[in-house]
């Protein structure tokens, strides 16, 4: 499904950036992608999204390289970052037709999809009002559903979990689940170490740019260890 | 005190960038801030020359000593103008609002700092408009060094009025549309509303001039002080005090200055706290219920983006509706006045036997373009754009689609007038619908062309984007700038030329059209 080949993207004056990431994302595939703060998570993911060049390495969704078809590639995926910057000036409606017109969902679908995620998330009647009147909590759920409405074969998600209450991210956590069983991948980046370890089958740590562990989760937390002890471990230590 | 000084310097550090441009480790950023200075370099250099000519020909004319009062009255009425764009904005800015307001800080220090933002930049403005004036005043007259004191004093009050007054109708625009459910909306009707009252209010003071008696007319230093006198009162005090390097009389001046500036901001701040939060407060029902759905193709989708990105933003509609406003308005004076309302004596003629008009009516039209800012104003939600499959092509070509739909009615009327005022014969009916559009279209995508190169995507306020950034100089000028030379060329070709000239540069500017948008587009 998605494909990291020796990523690699410095940022031009400063030592912050990725180095040599290799990762493999099949489909079925929950994969957490931890680390500190400014550790390279976020470079990565845009990188993948397509937003921000890199420097060497290649990126390929489902077999297509995202430098040469980005917008093959593109229609593939849906992106969430860490901080949901909407569009203020249109409402949550509005914002979910523009998705979806430019995705080129049929009228139906889209109203079908957008009740069905309106509802579960609880702001159905939240989306005649402008975006620049939602919570922080609201604009996530909205930049969710603005996600799930093409319905997308790989979810890219920086920090899905942050400004959502309790309740939504039992549901979000269950649409993840729903997608993966039905054949498609998500990556996703967390701080949220239980999260992580109950909810994704593969893992990936990333420190200061390099990736020191990935693999199954089965493989990199032990019996009797918690991802949490392992992450503390790695991230002080090096390579796991 | 203390805290209107802690809050001033918060303001002003990043004043023209400096800040950034001195903390940044980018290169990129110092690089665009290098441009932004050459940028604004040219722009000084032109304004030095400008107003070195035209005081030069006055003492030529002798009327060296209305220099003074003529530049400040000029410098004023700028900073005014484009305050009024402004000033609302930067004083109920919400950027920090929050953070400030929980801080132990009176509001007057929040109002005075901002307002103090706005003396700082508008001074820079002032002493350029002032400076050049002087020195052609002190080089060919050889005043006192009392001259040179008073004008540096002087130059330091000259934005205080104006922008005092600017951020009265700022705040009285912003305290009307807070109250409102469209506040964006209302700001605009009523900004636009302003803005025309001003230059209406300007043209019509300096019209007057008509009913002055013939015995003032030989006396043309009394006429232009007359004139500036029914404009601007407080420029002819500070006139005479640079002029006779009057001490007593710019310390008056200081003392009135200073004292309509702090009225106003105690005005201003005793309303700052319910403006804010009148503005800031948003309209949620909570009511929708969820309705049959339209699909629409990708180009419209985002066309009604651009659209509704353009109409959400009020600093934005101001900037850059008012010249096809004015254009419109400026063919229906022509149409019912006729063209000796507007233009007198060779002029006239020129405008009517050469065919001008097009080119004018152009220039007007592209004083600023929407797409110059276009890509900047995406700002924090470029992210989206960016990560969904959208080709660079279908994003230009919304952005230009939208510049010509909103230019399209202004157009089709201006055109519409323009031959009902000139009666031209059907080739030169060509050229007035032709000349216009190919200009518009190429300033369209030169605007957008320039913003790719020059983007600011981290911007604080819109208004930093639309008025100060280095593609809003750049780019949105770019029609209004070759306007003015095609008309330069037309009057200096010999007449039989002109439609070649016509002709050929409607060829040149739609094949640079093309390259431009190909490059754009990759």
């Amino acid at each position: 499904m998605l494909t990291i080949q020796n990523l690699t993207k410095h940022y031009k004056g400063s030592n912050k950036g990725v180095t040599d990431i290799s990762l493999h994302i099949c489909p079925g595939d929950i994969y957490g992608f931890i680390g500190h703060n400014g550790a390279g998570k976020t470079t990565t993911l845009k990188c993948v999204a397509g937003i921000q060049d890199f420097d060497s390495g290649q990126i390929r969704i489902n077999g297509t390289d995202i430098r040469e078809h980005p917008l093959e590639c593109k229609r593939s995926f849906a992106y969430i970052p860490d901080n949901p910057d909407l569009y203020e000036y249109l409402t949550g409606i509005q914002y979910l037709n523009f998705i979806a017109d430019v995705f080129g969902v049929a009228a139906k679908e889209r109203e079908e999809r957008i009740k069905q995620y309106g509802d579960a998330f609880e702001i159905t009647s939240s989306l005649g009002d402008l975006i620049s009147s939602y919570s922080h909590g609201m604009k996530q759920k909205l930049a969710i559903i603005s996600a799930l409405v093409h319905r997308p074969k790989l979810l890219l998600l920086d920090e899905p979990f942050v400004g959502l209450d309790p309740k939504a991210s039992v549901i979000l956590k269950e649409i993840m689940r729903n997608i993966c069983a039905e054949g498609g991948a998500i990556f996703f980046s967390t701080h949220v170490l239980d999260v992580a370890e109950k909810l994704c089958d593969k893992v990936a740590i990333i420190k200061d740019g390099v990736l020191v562990a990935s693999g199954d989760m089965e493989q990199i937390v032990q019996p009797g260890q918690s991802l949490e002890s392992i992450f503390m471990e790695v991230v002080s230590d090096g390579k796991h | 005190m203390g805290n209107i000084k802690t809050m001033a310097k918060l303001e002003l550090c990043n004043l023209y960038e400096l800040n950034r441009f001195r903390f940044a480790r980018e290169k990129k950023i110092k690089k665009k801030a290098l441009f932004l200075m050459i940028g604004w370099l040219i722009v000084l250099a032109m304004m030095f020359f400008y107003i070195g000519v035209l005081s030069y020909a006055f003492i030529q004319i002798g009327i060296g000593d209305v220099i003074p009062s003529y530049l400040t009255a000029l410098a004023s009425l700028i900073i005014f103008f484009f305050g009024v764009l402004k000033a609302g904005n930067i004083i109920f800015r919400k950027n920090g609002y929050d953070i400030l307001c929980s801080l132990p800080v009176p509001q007057s220090a929040i109002v005075i700092s901002r307002f103090l933002r706005l003396y700082a930049e508008e001074l820079g403005f002032a002493a350029a408009a002032m400076a050049p004036g002087l020195i052609v005043y002190g080089w060919m007259l050889r005043p006192g060094v009392s001259f040179y004191l008073v004008s540096i004093l002087g130059i330091l009050l000259i934005p205080l009025i104006p922008m005092a007054l600017a951020v009265l109708i700022g705040a009285l625009i912003t305290a009307v549309s807070s109250r409102t459910k469209h506040k964006s909306l209302a700001a605009t009707v009523l900004s636009i509303i302003a803005v025309l009252a001003i230059t209406a209010g300007s043209f019509l003071f300096s019209s007057m001039g008509n009913s002055l008696t013939p015995e003032m007319l030989t006396e043309l230093s009394l006429l232009v002080t007359g004139l500036l006198r029914r404009i601007y009162p407080p420029s002819i005090w500070m006139g005479t005090a640079i002029v006779r390097g009057d001490l007593f009389q710019w310390a008056l001046c200081a003392g009135v200055f200073l004292a309509v500036s702090a009225l106003i901001l105690l005005l201003v701040s005793a309303r700052f706290h319910w403006i804010c939060q009148n503005l800031y407060g948003t309209f949620a029902k909570h009511n929708y219920r969820l309705e049959k759905l339209r699909r629409h193709s990708v180009i419209s989708a985002l066309c009604q983006r651009e659209f509704k990105r353009y109409f959400s933003s009020s600093v934005y509609v101001t900037n850059t509706i008012v010249g096809p406003l004015m254009g419109t308005a400026l063919c229906a004076v022509i149409l019912f006045t006729g063209t000796g309302a507007m233009l007198t004596g060779p002029l006239a003629s020129v405008f009517d036997s050469y065919g001008l008009a097009p080119f004018a009516l152009a220039g007007i039209f592209c004083t600023m373009t929407t797409t110059a800012t276009s890509i900047s104003l995406e700002g924090k939600n470029w992210w989206i754009v960016k990560s969904l499959p959208l080709s660079a092509k279908s994003i230009m070509n919304a952005k230009i689609l939208m510049n010509l739909l909103l230019m399209l009615p202004f157009y089709l009327v201006s055109e519409v007038l323009l031959i009902l005022a000139f009666k031209p014969g059907i080739p030169d009916i060509l050229w007035f619908f032709l000349i216009p559009a190919v200009i518009i279209l190429f300033s369209c995508v030169y605007g957008l062309a320039v913003n790719l190169h020059f983007p600011v995507m981290d911007w604080e306020n819109e208004a930093s984007v639309v008025k100060q950034s280095l593609s809003a100089t750049l780019g949105g000028m770019g029609g209004f700038i070759l306007s003015i030379l095609c008309i330069v060329a037309i009057v200096f070709l010999p007449r039989e030329y002109v439609w070649v000239f016509k002709f050929g540069i409607c060829i040149l500017l739609t094949g640079a059209t093309g390259i431009l948008y190909r490059n754009i587009c990759k």
